[in-house]
């Protein structure tokens, strides 16, 4: 536990004069507060003559006010430092871990789930916070208090204050007992909750199937009863808190009845004043938190720590794909080439690419066909360095590509992805994602090419109009072409369409292309389409077939191999534009 | 993830409608609200008779004080409030009464029997010889110089009881030492009712808390799988499970943390403010002198909370959705280059949360530390009020030690009334939530107009059929077939010409505008739903399994008996696989079922539809490409599965097609032709064409020619 909190020593030492004023100002007000009975005990004493000195009692209350104040003056600063410092680091450390998270490659967001790691940048910095603020606090509260009291209270009754505190420590005892009761109640609430919501999941996802076979009756039976099952974990929880909690004030309570029938003696046999009774009940209650503190500081530390370990796995990790010392800085142009590419994803049987040799002159285009799973998407996804090979290599300008910075790399490439991911901002945001100051004219250009500039002028916002947002969401040739218009931005040396006019008509691509082509040239391009129309201006064009080049050459010289894949398909799409459904458009129907 | 982008309303304010919906669950729990309600109202009264129990311990036993008052003041006039009988202790010319009697007294009547030298204000202890013990008599024979005695009666004065030694005290004051037990004991006795009753309190109130749970989570649950598809299929399902799990919790907080809470610190409250007044009216109302800065504090930092809640709420949901986001397109981030850029934005959104965060605290911080001030404060002002009033003798110690602590107890609740105020808020934003969406009528009409034919023979008609998903869209245009009982037709066609729908309509999953569906001449709608959903069954395209074994997978319940499922799984060829798998029958399927091929999966669903026996049979066969083994698997189990029933098919396959009786070729939502595959393809038309393509080279897109 102590070698992960080593990991925090930065940032308590960053924080350690707020810490130092917060702890300073927690053990004055617990001095404060183990002080205020006193001033209760004397006024009281003083009341108890029967014959009062009127001016000693207003000297002692207005005291008693005084101190009242700077308590809370002094909750306030503790609550400002610590609280403060502990939010403070929660937000250095998740800053710190979204830092680390935006450099690892795609292999790392494959064994690490996107859940999980919210998790930790959420729940986990959220039990840091506790551990570094509340958990703190209370560990330096019990501390403080309990042995202030205890000594406040031996030194004016020894006897009385010793019996009293018998129970005590058994709060103590309780609270970590507590802990470990319910630990495993609350993890089976936790694991019923879950399976509900995944029962709930289920029927939602799976309503068709339960509708046609009727079935609604028996889901729900079985909702109920995971319900029942929910209820009663529930409530064994509520059994060992509604015991607990009022078991501890039973034990507080406890406390008081042996100071009254100890105490009481000792003020009857004139050991003790009836005001140190009163000061003693409200040491008493004020003793309960810290002894309940000391448990949850227990358990608060250990979360912490389980917490701290998790978020440090992530900032301790190796972020896989990085630019070699010494790598090249200019700007990659030139020739696009594969020399004997191979590669295999983690796990996989086969290779998704196997011996891949091609080169692209600078300025032609390159067009790739083939089926889902044939690799396509990965080979482009080799040249901006978001895969590394396995064999082989790409070069660009006759550098391999891992010679080269990977900054200097990447801003040579223009990229549209396959699913054409956008960010929740308005589509100007998108359209300048990588170049938030281009031009006007230039930016106009580019949603020209696109055609996205049509379709904005009829939305509420209009370049304002937010993505992704409740009431508007593009659809997804929108989408794509918003994506088209992003990676023009940059201007690339190459620019890289995965299947990125899937979703729009055969006639805006037509015009999509030959806009696009015209703005590109003499620069690279990498076209991957299902679409012959799309392919056919290419300058070469392959066809991949699990993982190798089967075909290659110019759209006629493909056309005119008839046993071909390319030339299959091509007669394919012809008939299905002669039906007037070409299969691009929308699914529609096969969606529900 | 999805819950990471939800935006929905966090908060809501107070709303007197949603509340009174939620209150209506309470209803059918009246025994287990008696219990609550009973339980609190004890340990309330509880909580509150223990500083009156310390207070007799104070003025009963430890500090009993007595007064002595002239003879002759008991026919006086002023001495009426005194109430004296004349058969008090005397001792030397003066009655002894316990001083709490002197309080009765009037200002000026006391003055003048203070100027009349018949009270003063010495404070005596009285002890009555005939009782004391032995030991006590001793003390009294020893010390006599310092009693004043007469008969069986002895005073003496309280500050020379100060004086005994612990020994004499304690045995002259013996009696006051049993009644030190004897209120110890009760004060026991009360703690152990106060601990029954908080532990009852909170289980009821908490078994309340989950039935009203199960109630709400059923009805949203039977509710929201009975709309129409239309309507689910609008609703993404991460939306509908939130609404079953998450915003019923926060209802259940609602009732457990804030009305419970509530009436136990409003009951506590009220109590303590009865036993303040009760014990003194004037030092009650000077207790209470704080009580107006509190209540405007408290109003202020509620309206702060709020604020600061709400807003720390929508920065971390902008965290959380900026974090998924970026992660999510972490490969567009990085190949834009944009990781510096989108460090700096989540700083500042960061900055923002943290910002927000520390506003909240500093709301909480502020808070609690001043009313905790406001609380000593009061117990100041009424030490000070207090001690004027006891030296006026018409305050007891007691009364002053415990409206001490009952300031303390009435303050208590006041601290964390803002937290509160925030859990009432989601629970609002819960409620109506919930509330909205079981105010949602949508669904499929089921009002039959017939009772369900007890054998349903399996002739199907389609008369001038229009529909639409989406007003305005025609699907089916005016589409009429039909299919004769035991007949098999194949539907074909290019993506998007309707042939899915065409399943969708049968089984009445979505309904027609315009035209009729007809099953042995009964219109769909005049069926009653569920008869007509038994009847007729589809075999979907998107196998879905439920996590859970082979066997319920099928069985789906227990309508089927295991003898028809294992006899339809033989049918279908299923049970080869399934017996080759270590659980057999038994063998769970994992998540998404990944454990079997997608062949299996179908036969599955073949097996399934197979064990319900219905009447008609819509299939919509896999468009993806399988292998030549899968495709004679599946093959042979469709066989066995069509063999005798009215089918409809949505045919990709060619084996499929040629099995058929008749083929319907569909484009643009209606029939384009119609007939056997001979007569078809001597058309020369659509069906030929897509023949040809599909079936007739050697390297066919789907290797279905074998």
């Amino acid at each position: 536990m102590l070698k992960e909190y080593r990991s925090l020593l930065p940032y308590l030492r960053k924080y350690r004069w707020h810490y130092a004023a917060g702890i300073t100002a927690d053990i004055l007000v617990d001095g404060g507060n183990i002080l205020m009975p006193q001033f209760i005990k004397h006024a009281i004493d003083l009341v108890a003559t029967g014959e009062p000195d009127f001016k000693a009692l207003l000297a002692t209350l207005l005291w008693m006010v005084a101190l009242a104040t700077a308590i809370a003056a002094g909750r306030f600063l503790w609550r400002y430092f610590i609280h403060g410092s502990s939010r403070r680091i929660e937000t250095e450390m998740r800053d710190k871990l979204f830092s680390k998270l935006m450099d690892f490659s795609g292999d790392y967001f494959r064994k690490n789930k996107t859940g999980d790691l919210m998790a930790r940048a959420t729940n986990d910095m959220g039990a840091i916070r506790q551990a570094t603020g509340m958990g703190f606090i209370t560990f330096i509260d019990g501390v403080f208090m309990s042995t202030g009291i205890l000594i406040v209270m031996v030194a004016s009754a020894p006897q009385t204050a010793l019996l009293t505190a018998i129970p005590l420590p058994l709060v103590t005892v309780l609270i970590i007992m507590f802990g470990s009761l319910v630990g495993p109640r609350f993890k089976l609430v936790q694991e019923i909750y879950s399976r509900l919501s995944e029962i709930a999941q289920e029927t939602m996802a799976g309503i068709r199937v339960v509708k046609a076979f009727v079935r609604e009756e028996r889901f729900a039976s079985l909702f109920a009863k995971t319900n029942d099952q929910y209820r009663d974990a529930s409530m064994s929880l509520v059994r060992v808190f509604g015991f607990f909690f009022p078991f501890i004030a039973f034990l507080s309570g406890l406390t008081t009845v042996i100071l009254l029938f100890a105490g009481g003696g000792a003020v009857i046999e004139n050991r003790m004043t009836p005001g140190e009774i009163v000061a003693m009940l409200a040491y008493l209650e004020m003793l309960i938190w810290p002894m309940m503190g000391a448990g949850f500081t227990v358990n608060t530390l250990q979360r912490g720590a389980a917490s701290l370990q998790r978020v440090n796995e992530v900032l301790q990790a190796e972020p896989g794909i990085v630019s070699i010392p010494g790598a090249s800085r200019e700007a990659p142009r030139g020739d696009l080439e594969f020399r004997g590419l191979t590669f295999s994803y983690e796990g996989a049987a086969s290779p998704a690419l196997h011996d891949i040799s091609l080169v692209l002159p600078r300025g032609l285009t390159l067009g790739i066909l083939g089926r889902v799973g044939s690799g396509k998407s990965t080979l482009l996804r080799l040249m901006p360095r978001l895969l590394e090979p396995e064999r082989g290599m790409i070069l660009v300008g006759g550098l391999d590509v891992r010679d080269r910075d990977l900054h200097a790399l990447r801003a040579a490439f223009g990229y549209v992805p396959q699913d054409s991911f956008l960010f929740s901002a308005t589509v100007a945001e998108n359209v300048r994602f990588a170049r938030p100051d281009l031009d006007q004219q230039r930016f106009e250009r580019i949603v020209a090419i696109s055609t996205i500039d049509r379709d904005v002028a009829g939305f509420p916002a209009l370049w304002e109009t937010k993505v992704g947002e409740k009431g508007l969401t593009l659809s997804g040739g929108q989408k794509q072409r918003v994506a088209i218009s992003r990676a023009l931005a940059v201007d690339p040396e190459i620019l890289v369409l995965d299947d990125a006019l899937s979703a729009v008509d055969a006639e805006t691509e037509d015009r999509i292309l030959s806009a696009l082509l015209e703005d590109r040239r003499g620069r690279t391009n990498v076209i991957v389409s299902h679409r012959v129309s799309t392919l056919r201006n290419a300058d070469l064009i392959v066809v991949l077939e699990e993982g190798t080049i089967v075909q290659r050459g110019s759209h006629a010289e493909l056309l005119a191999e008839p046993e071909g894949f390319y030339a299959e398909i091509a007669r394919l799409q012809e008939l299905e534009s002669l039906l007037g459904h070409p299969s691009s458009t929308k699914g529609g129907e096969g969606s529900v | 993830m999805s819950d990471f982008f939800e935006s929905d309303a966090i908060t809501k304010g107070y709303d007197a409608g949603i509340s009174r919906r939620i209150f209506n669950y309470i209803r059918p729990y009246k025994a287990l609200v008696a219990a609550t309600a009973l339980a609190l109202l004890v340990g309330t009264a509880g909580e509150l008779v223990l500083p009156i129990v310390v207070r007799s311990i104070v003025d009963r036993a430890l500090m009993p004080s007595w007064r002595t008052v002239g003879t002759a003041a008991e026919p006086a006039p002023e001495a009426k409030d005194l109430h004296l009988a004349g058969d008090e202790p005397r001792v030397g010319g003066s009655f002894v009464i316990p001083t709490a009697r002197i309080a009765a007294l009037t200002a000026r009547d006391r003055a003048a029997l203070e100027a009349r030298g018949l009270i003063d204000a010495l404070d005596w202890y009285y002890c009555d010889l005939s009782t004391l013990g032995e030991p006590g008599r001793a003390v009294v024979a020893q010390r006599s110089a310092l009693f004043l005695l007469e008969g069986r009666h002895a005073i003496i004065l309280s500050r020379d009881l100060k004086t005994l030694t612990p020994a004499e005290a304690r045995s002259l004051r013996s009696s006051d030492l049993a009644l030190v037990s004897s209120l110890s004991f009760l004060l026991l006795a009360v703690l152990l009712v106060v601990l029954c009753c908080a532990f009852v309190q909170t289980f009821a109130s908490s078994l309340i808390g989950q039935r009203i749970m199960k109630d709400l989570r059923m009805e949203i649950f039977r509710h929201a799988s009975t709309r129409s598809l239309a309507f689910l299929s609008r609703q993404p399902v991460g939306r509908l499970v939130t609404r079953m799990t998450s915003d019923v919790e926060t209802i259940n907080q609602f009732f457990t943390d804030v009305i419970v809470a509530f009436l136990k610190d409003a009951a506590l409250m009220v109590g303590v403010l009865i036993v303040l007044l009760s014990m003194d009216v004037r030092l009650a109302l000077v207790a209470l002198a704080t009580l107006p800065p509190v209540l405007i504090v408290t109003l202020i930092s509620r309206g702060k909370a709020r604020d600061a809640f709400r807003r720390q709420r929508q920065w971390v949901s902008k965290v959380n959705s900026y974090i998924a986001e970026r992660l999510s397109g972490i490969s567009v981030v990085q190949l834009f280059i944009r990781e510096e850029a989108s460090r700096r934005e989540f700083e500042a959104h960061d900055r923002e949360l943290l910002g927000a965060s520390l506003g909240e605290m500093y709301v909480f911080a502020t808070f609690r530390p001043l009313v905790d001030l406001f609380a000593n404060i009061s117990v100041a002002v009424v030490l000070w009020y207090g001690a004027s009033l006891l030296s006026l003798q018409i305050l007891s110690l007691g009364t002053l030690i415990a409206f001490v602590n009952l300031i303390r107890m009435f303050y208590a609740p006041v601290m964390d009334i803002s937290e509160k105020y925030t859990l009432l808020q989601s629970a609002m934003a819960g409620g109506e939530r919930v509330f909205a969406l079981l105010d949602e009528t949508e669904r499929v009409p089921d009002s039959p107009k017939v009772a369900m034919p007890s054998s349903i023979r399996g002739h199907i008609e389609f008369d001038r059929v229009s529909f639409a998903y989406k007003e305005g869209e025609w699907i089916l245009r005016d589409l009429s077939f039909s299919v004769e009982p035991g007949e098999m037709v194949a539907i074909v066609g290019p993506t998007g010409a309707g042939k899915t729908t065409i399943a969708n309509l049968i089984t009445r999953l979505w309904d027609i505008q315009r035209g009729s569906i007809r099953i042995d001449g009964y219109d769909l709608r005049q069926l009653p739903l569920d008869g007509l959903r038994k009847a007729v069954q589809p075999v979907l395209q998107d196998v879905f399994l439920f996590s859970g074994s082979i066997e319920e997978n099928i069985r789906l319940g227990d309508e089927v008996t295991v003898d028809r499922m294992r006899a339809a799984s033989a049918a279908v060829h299923a049970d080869e696989f399934i017996d080759r798998m270590p659980g057999g029958f038994a063998e769970v399927l994992s998540e998404g079922a990944a454990n079997i091929s997608q062949g299996q999966r179908q036969l599955l669903s073949f097996a399934r539809v197979l064990a319900h026996e219905p009447s008609i049979i819509i299939l919509d066969e896999a468009t993806s490409s399988i292998d030549t083994e899968t495709e004679q698997l599946v093959q042979r189990g469709l066989e066995a599965l069509l063999a005798g029933r009215t089918s409809v098919v949505i045919a990709h396959r060619l084996s499929t097609i040629r099995h058929a009786n008749r083929i319907l070729v569909l484009a643009e939502g209606a029939v384009a032709e119609s007939g056997t595959h001979e007569e078809l393809l001597q058309l020369r038309g659509l069906y030929w064409n897509l023949y040809r393509l599909q079936y007739g080279g050697d390297v066919g897109l789907r290797e279905a020619g074998s």
